[in-house]
């Protein structure tokens, strides 16, 4: 349970990611624009002479401050379709528009019980704002993210609806933007009556943020870099940033909430003398550590590396150093020292935290798009001048930053023994962790213990010959409809044993009958799809998955050896049975599996001897180092081109290893000659062998796993 | 043991997909089938050894029956051949 919330909440933030995403380049515009659209800016540089109002630079930058702008403005609305688009499991084009909808309508919902109560005016001070012309209540990005999450759940549930036949039309994905509709019309109306109440409870538990002063800043610090190992932080840092929980301010006459906001509105602004610190004390305190701090210990991880190994851990580090001075992105660094050193990370976390305190108590009102790094603090800081923002600040606490993270990093590393790049022991590689690694650990983890996971859909995976032998799973009222690869993979008592009442083939579909639950089985079979733990199913000990009478045959069966064949091309992965040509298609050739290519290039799929290349080059056997004989035949018909556009590399009887080029041939010139350049690999010996089994799908490339002979 | 001479009219001679058609005819019969050109001999039921020899149009085969029905198994080679290649 805590690892499905835990799940949710990891994909939440990173449905995050999309809009975010476009802050920097939107802070970018805002931030050049406005800097030198500000009379006090232009007046202290000098720059009245080139840059005017009415002129034209004057109005290329107003141009870029506005377009900047508007992004912020909106963020709700980008929220909404973007994480509506990240959360949806398939089909995320209609996510956005539901997305999209479901905002505009429980806005309008809110706007005409606004007025039906009697306007603005009858409603809490500072409740009400307008959005896209809409007058609505003050949600923030809540709103959209409200939105956002709501359509995703409908979209994930409904967008493989069937209706009754004569409504069949506003089935499948139209259903999802009608009944995002409906439900957010009923949205609105509810949060029309419950948002003041959670507005006036955010406002308190805002003031008391506000009101706990330099202690508070340091705690938010803290919290917010622990949470980075989880993914965890946009969520943690969102609603300070974009919500009335950062605090409210009024600028320019408008009503403005959430302290990012309050920072660009002031930025915007051509009124504001400082820019206000209880907003700013949010954001400020990345600059110290991620421009100063960060990168000192990178360099004191590079200094306790052993010597022999001090240049290739160098360009790792300088790498992550640079990309967490310039950018703020921390991850690539903190990544590397957070698994080998928590205990490091702790009192970095610390440190941090102390950070977002001194630019509190410095006063450092410097905002930022996205996160710290020298870009932002160069925008949003020094072209602002030290008078507004007193950025100087960061650079002394920077410095002394750098000398504290250097000497606190080389001591604990040599201290300790931490074994950070450069000072592990031989075998293991030095790299980067990057946050695939942090999951596939975790994922990992939790699959070995077995409680930890769904066994019913392991089970289920199990019985229809693991996750590369599926090509497609739905399932109708009763029944799991899948469509294998290899239909001779599933095992039908395994998915009985899952709770299936019976098992029907057709080819290379398969139905499983569970009854009316089927939908839930087939969700859960989804999500644990999704999960890393099905790629490694055969990790998972035989015991652990299935009763030890179906062990006991498993192992009473004689070890046979396997032959594995690697991808005889880049391009997409075809069925055997699927290919244009009835020699291939009725396997009288043999069993094998085809690539429709993207390259016109054969290459050897396994070692072993060229038995013989076609006169006419389109085609060529060979016999691997194990004896099986492999005819590889690019195209369907193409023994008619008696030759031409293909070229042999290689001679009969000559000696080949796997990914050796076989044949090049031009594609372009075949398809136009009105041929297809489908090339099948198929085993000729099929009957020398207990099944030849595709194990791969989908788009491949050459030197991929692609059949196992058994 | 019974033996016929066949001349490939195909323009294409014995490639993949005929090939394949013969090893496939030959395995049904319950006699067993080699094919001869010039001093190579290779069973029709040998897939790949049947492409290696590279039979093209024009070229005389000989088809060699041994064991089980024979005579049904020549006359069903005979219209293999005349049907196909």
């Amino acid at each position: 349970m805590k690892d499905k919330i835990f799940g949710v909440l990891q994909r939440v933030g990173r449905s995050f990611m999309l809009p975010i995403a476009l802050l920097p380049v939107a802070g970018l515009l805002l931030g050049i624009g406005s800097s030198f659209t500000n009379p006090t800016t232009l007046e202290t540089y000098g720059l009245t002479g080139i840059i005017s109002e009415g002129g034209f630079l004057y109005t290329i930058l107003d141009i870029m401050s506005k377009t900047g702008s508007v992004v912020f403005d909106n963020l709700a609305l980008l929220f909404a379709m973007g994480v509506a688009i990240g959360m949806a499991k398939k089909e995320k084009e209609v996510a956005a528009l539901s997305g999209a909808i479901g905002y505009l309508i429980m806005n309008t919902a809110i706007s005409a019980l606004i007025s039906a109560k009697g306007g603005v005016e009858a409603m809490a001070v500072n409740s009400t704002t307008t959005s896209l012309g809409i007058t609505t209540l003050q949600m923030g990005v809540f709103g959209g993210i409200i939105v956002g999450l709501g359509v995703a759940a409908l979209h994930n549930r409904f967008y493989k609806v069937q209706l009754p036949q004569v409504l069949s039309f506003f089935g499948g994905t139209r259903f999802v933007p009608i009944i995002t509709s409906i439900v957010y019309l009923i949205v609105g109306v509810v949060m029309f009556y419950i948002w003041p109440i959670v507005q006036s409870g955010i406002a308190q538990l805002g003031q008391l943020v506000l009101e706990s002063g330099y202690v508070g800043t340091w705690i938010y610090g803290i919290i917010e870099r622990a949470l980075i190992p989880f993914g965890l932080h946009h969520v943690f840092y969102m609603p300070f940033w974009q919500t009335e929980l950062g605090g409210a301010m009024l600028i320019d006459g408008t009503m403005i909430q959430g302290a990012q906001n309050i920072f660009f509105a002031e930025l915007a602004s051509k009124a504001t003398e400082q820019f206000s610190v209880s907003a700013t004390r949010f954001m400020s305190g990345k600059f110290p550590f991620m421009i100063f701090g960060l990168p000192a210990a990178a360099f004191a991880m590079y200094k306790a590396a052993r010597p022999e190994k001090k240049k290739l851990v160098g360009g790792l580090l300088l790498s992550a150093a640079l990309t967490s001075m310039l950018t703020g992105i921390t991850e690539p660094l903190e990544f590397t020292f957070l698994f080998v050193a928590p205990v490091m990370y702790a009192v970095h976390c610390v440190l941090a935290g102390l950070s977002y305190m001194l630019m509190h108590i410095f006063h450092v009102g410097v905002g930022m798009t996205f996160s710290g790094g020298a870009i932002d603090l160069t925008l949003f800081g020094i072209l602002q001048g030290n008078e507004k923002t007193n950025w100087i600040w960061i650079v002394i606490v920077g410095l002394i930053y750098a000398v504290v993270y250097y000497f606190v990093f080389y001591f604990m590393i040599t201290k300790f023994n931490f074994k950070t790049p450069g000072r592990e022991a031989d075998d293991e590689e030095t790299k980067l962790y990057t946050r695939k690694d942090v999951d596939a650990r975790k994922e990992f983890a939790a699959a070995k213990n077995v409680d930890d996971f769904d066994k019913i859909s392991a089970l289920i995976l199990k019985g229809l010959g693991g996750k590369a032998n599926l090509s497609d799973v739905d399932c109708c009222a009763t029944r799991l409809r899948v469509t294998v690869i290899n239909p001779d993979l599933v095992q039908d008592s395994l998915l009985k044993e899952s709770g299936a009442s019976g098992v029907i083939h057709k080819g290379n579909g398969v139905q499983v009958i569970y009854g009316p639950q089927v939908s839930v089985v087939k969700s859960n079979l989804e999500d644990f799809l999704d999960t890393a733990a099905s790629d490694t199913l055969d990790i998972f000990s035989d015991e652990s998955v299935l009763d030890t009478s179906k062990e006991k045959k498993i192992e009473s069966k004689p070890k046979v050896q396997t032959i594995e064949l690697y991808s005889h091309m880049n391009g997409t992965v075809v069925l055997l049975e699927e290919v244009e040509d009835e020699a291939f298609s009725s396997k009288v050739l043999g069993e094998g599996i085809a690539i429709e290519p993207t390259e016109g290039k054969l290459y050897a799929p396994c070692d072993g001897k060229v038995e013989m290349v076609f006169e006419t080059k389109h085609a060529v056997n060979i016999v691997s180092k194990d004896g099986c004989e492999i005819l590889l035949h690019i195209g369907i018909d193409t023994v008619k081109l008696s030759g031409e556009f293909f070229e042999s590399h290689v001679a009969d009887g000559q000696e080949i290893c796997k990914g050796d080029l076989l044949i090049s041939f031009d594609r372009e010139k075949i398809k136009n000659a009105g041929y297809k350049t489908t090339t099948p690999m198929v085993i000729c010996n099929t009957e020398d062998y207990k099944a030849v089994e595709a194990v791969a799908a989908g788009n491949i490339i050459a030197g991929e796993k692609i059949i196992k002979i058994k | 043991m019974k033996t016929f001479e066949y001349t490939i009219k195909d323009e294409l001679g014995i490639h993949a997909r005929p090939a394949g058609m013969l090893a496939k005819t030959a395995k049904e019969l319950d006699s067993e089938i080699t094919i001869t050109k010039g001093e190579k001999t290779v069973g029709a039921t040998k897939l790949m050894a049947l492409m290696g020899m590279g039979i093209k149009c024009g070229e005389t085969i000989t088809v060699t029956i041994n064991g089980g029905d024979e005579e049904a198994s020549e006359t069903a080679m005979k219209q293999f051949f005349e049907s196909n290649l």
